[in-house]
């Protein structure tokens, strides 16, 4: 017979130690996108000028128009916007993760000895890092235009962890929905459309006040007015009005809740699709 | 087979309701390589599925690596190298990002990672190229890329699916010199699938061939081509005159056959009855043109074995037992 000289197998015996290789997967897995996203140096420069063009465009182009009470319109919209990419991240998960699954890489990933979670952890976590830059240059525009958070330093962290925690949330309802559609287009479609509904249906761009009856109930309970109005409050910049509805007098424990609520869910819901064998 | 490394018993599987797996049995003994042929939809990849821990079966179990694909999936995965029909690189990466990569997800420490992924580059030919992104990769080298990032960690069990479809004749010659010495030095045991016979010849010690579903014939490749006729003697005479030919057939018995200017006589001893043949013909060397121990190809038995379907019960008559057991 053959000598054996294949690699010896390495197998955690302990909790502790299976817990530590698969934080070891994570990293491994998160190292990987953010690899790729590195050598795709166009893609990261899109979504750093996304931003500015965001600013510049809604706060001149509506800040000529919209007045805001107790403020300025563009130190209004900043938080607005914030969320909004936070929000947007559900989109570029979702896209990336079909695209993962029609191209067979899941496939092989489904046949390492990784942890179940690795890959989709991996995925979201990266896209928060990979957002990092484009957020530095959005609070830099911010910092340009006049938004200024009043309200102190560690408030204004408090305010953008939670904004992570939101967009992290929304990163992986980007992964389940990129799991359940048949094609990255499908992905791209199912996830901007709510996008879109929930952006513009809200407090991101103008305050409630003025829409139409039935609109602004809509608008008011819609959970990303929470979390704007969460971003605004812990920013110290303008509400735009005062709230009737309980989620927005109350918006930091609305998001929070929100946001941990979201991510008790989805991420089992994923993992488990992600894990399931026809 | 009690000691395979690969043994799977009675897996069937359906997608809907159209039958993929009918009940196969395979098996993989230590250090060899099974090539397991079919037509396109024969069942080849769904049995690599399950083998590979990514397809439940309906009924049957296979044990990979002495782990039970169902019960034990996680075990199986530590134990395997697989590399798909479509390379799985990543484009994104460079060559050797991508090594290290797969090789700290079979938890390699960084060093080790670092120090395989460079052997691997150099035994494939790609050390050149592991600063490039996959992306500037032609198809052979990414094909080449993958076989290496499955045998980062040395696993003890390597899938092959159709390891070098659409490859380049070079391309396919360096990937099963690579497979072989990973079965010659390291005694990985290696489960292959194929639309190529001529890959099974290289490289297969087993042969499985399924259609439909089903096992059609299992053995080495001698007795699979063996199991759809014999051997037999070849000879081409110069001219095609009824004189020639009527002496020769007398020379070489009752046996032969004539068509045109060709006889062939039944070889049942393989080169000896060669060696009698010529042995017999000597006193007409003048007037042959040519002799040859011709046997049935192994593409002969895979036509024949994958053309007759089964019947509507489902039994093989003739072909169902072919080859040995």
């Amino acid at each position: 017979m053959t000598m054996t000289m294949t690699g010896p197998v390495r197998e955690p015996s302990g909790a502790l130690q299976r817990l530590a290789q698969a934080a070891g997967d994570v990293r491994t897995t998160t190292l990987r996108y953010v690899l790729r996203a590195r050598s795709q140096p166009d893609v990261i420069i899109g979504s750093v000028l996304m931003p500015v063009v965001f600013v510049v465009l809604f706060g001149y182009v509506f800040g000529s128009a919209i007045h805001v009470p107790g403020g300025h319109y563009r130190t209004y919209l900043m938080s607005g916007l914030f969320a909004q990419t936070a929000l947007f991240s559900s989109s570029s998960v979702a896209v990336a993760v079909a695209t993962d699954m029609s191209e067979g890489v899941i496939d092989r990933f489904r046949t390492l000895p990784i942890a179940r979670s690795a890959v989709l952890l991996g995925r979201t976590i990266s896209t928060v890092i990979i957002g990092l830059p484009s957020l530095a240059v959005m609070i830099t525009c911010a910092l340009v235009v006049g938004w200024r958070p009043d309200a102190g330093l560690a408030s204004a962290v408090a305010g953008f962890a939670l904004l992570a925690l939101f967009g992290f949330a929304m990163s992986w309802v980007g992964a389940l929905t990129g799991m359940l559609a048949r094609s990255p287009q499908a992905a791209d479609g199912l996830s901007m459309l709510p996008a879109f509904v929930l952006g513009f249906v809200s407090n991101v761009f103008v305050p409630t006040a003025g829409l139409p009856a039935w609109l602004r109930v809509v608008a008011e309970w819609n959970p990303l007015s929470a979390v704007v109005a969460a971003a605004r409050q812990l920013f110290g910049t303008p509400q735009g009005g005062t709230a009737g509805v309980w989620t927005l007098q109350h918006p930091v424990p609305t998001t929070l809740a929100m946001g941990l609520v979201l991510l008790a869910v989805l991420v089992p819901l994923s993992v488990r699709r992600y894990i399931s064998r026809d | 087979m009690p000691d395979a490394v690969i043994h799977a018993e009675g897996l069937v599987k359906s997608f809907k309701k159209t039958p993929a797996l009918r009940g196969i049995d395979l098996a993989v003994r230590p250090g060899t390589v099974l090539a397991l042929l079919g037509r396109n939809g024969a069942g080849k990849s769904t049995a690599v599925r399950i083998l590979t821990t990514l397809t439940r079966p309906d009924a049957g179990s296979a044990v990979v690596a002495g782990f039970d694909v169902v019960r034990s999936p996680e075990r199986v995965r530590a134990r395997i190298g697989v590399t798909g029909q479509a390379p799985t690189v990543d484009e994104l990466l460079t060559g050797r990002q991508n090594l290290m990569i797969v090789g700290r997800m079979f938890h390699l420490a960084p060093r080790q990672a670092r120090q395989r992924a460079g052997q691997l580059l150099e035994q494939f030919g790609l050390a050149d190229a592991a600063g490039r992104l996959a992306r500037t990769y032609s198809g052979g080298m990414r094909r080449r890329l993958d076989l290496a990032a499955s045998m980062i960690a040395a696993p003890p069990v390597m899938f092959l699916d159709e390891p070098t479809t659409g490859l380049d004749p070079v391309s396919r010659a360096q990937i099963w010199r690579a497979i072989r010495e990973m079965v010659t030095q390291s005694g990985t045991s290696v489960l292959l699938t194929s639309q190529y016979l001529e890959e099974a010849e290289q490289l297969a010690d087993d042969v499985t061939v399924i259609s439909d579903g089903l096992v059609a014939a299992t053995g080495t490749p001698g007795q699979l081509r063996e199991s759809v006729g014999q051997a037999s003697v070849r000879v081409v005479l110069r001219d095609a005159g009824p004189g020639t030919a009527g002496r020769l057939a007398a020379l070489l018995g009752p046996a032969a056959r004539l068509d045109g200017r060709v006889l062939t006589l039944p070889a049942p001893d393989g080169l000896g009855s060669l060696a009698e043949a010529v042995a017999r013909i000597q006193p007409m060397a003048a007037e042959i043109d040519d002799v040859a121990l011709q046997r049935p190809s192994l593409e002969e038995a895979f036509t024949i074995l994958t053309s007759a379907g089964p019947s509507a019960d489902g039994a093989r008559p003739e072909l169902a037992t072919a080859g040995a057991r």
